[in-house]
């Protein structure tokens, strides 16, 4: 099963620090190397903010080869929210973070991921008040992968 | 598009792996709504320009790069909206004669 973990109503102060936030879990559990969070606040640099998918919801992740180990997927809710950039989905007060070994390896997690989210996914982690609670809803992510 | 083949489609995104994916999903489920066949690819936008589509779907960031490079370029800013996404592909597959 895919490493997961949260952080909740995390006070960041800019988009940066929200995508590292929501990045740690995935380098505590294990699954990215050290350098991986930077990579992923490199990859919106880069790229424009393109990964803001939602209103209000980010999902951010850099490449296979910038420190994975596994296939890992966390969260941070936002105490405040950030602004990315984006033309329409600013501000943002969730940020997914992922990460996998390969181009394959995520997919079903992220497959799962996108169903939870149209069931209301989103709200329940931006009510969640204990990084537990949050932690238990990533998990039944990861278990319903396939 | 040609006959009874599938409809290409491919959804863009900078890196190829999350976005894009999140949106191959919504895709996916609007076209099967729509019950239009359709073989869809989540890429990153540089590789999307060497490969051949019926309909590219992307954020207005990546779509404006398209513009011409297939009968149909669609720009999404909420990838998890799978009721716009089905109204505005039924409005440009119809457009195209493909629904």
């Amino acid at each position: 099963m895919a490493v997961t973990g949260a952080r909740v109503r995390v006070a960041a102060e800019d988009w940066r620090a929200a995508v590292r936030a929501a990045c740690e879990p995935l380098v505590e559990g294990g699954a990215v190397e050290p350098r991986y969070p930077e990579r992923c606040v490199e990859v919106v640099e880069e790229n424009g903010p393109y990964m803001v998918l939602a209103p209000g919801l980010a999902l951010a992740h850099a490449r296979p080869e910038d420190g994975v180990l596994e296939v890992g997927l966390s969260a941070a809710t936002l105490a405040e929210p950030v602004e990315f950039g984006h033309p329409e989905n600013d501000p943002v007060d969730l940020v997914f973070a992922f990460g996998s070994p390969d181009k394959e390896q995520h997919v079903g997690l992220l497959a799962a991921l996108a169903d939870r989210l149209t069931e209301g996914l989103d709200d329940e982690l931006r009510a969640a008040e204990s990084e537990e609670r949050a932690e238990e809803l990533l998990e039944e992510v990861a278990r319903g992968v396939e | 598009m040609a006959g009874s083949e599938p409809l290409r489609v491919l959804t863009v995104c900078g890196v190829g792996m999350g976005s894009s994916l999140m949106l191959r999903m919504t895709a996916e489920s609007a076209l099967q709504d729509l019950g239009v066949s359709a073989k869809v690819e989540a890429t990153d936008a540089s590789s999307a320009r060497s490969m051949q589509a019926d309909v590219i779907i992307g954020q207005g960031m990546h779509t404006e790069m398209f513009e011409g490079a297939a009968p149909v370029v669609l720009t999404v800013s909420n990838f998890m909206d799978k009721e716009a996404l089905k109204s505005q592909l039924a409005a440009a597959l119809k457009e195209q004669g493909w629904l």
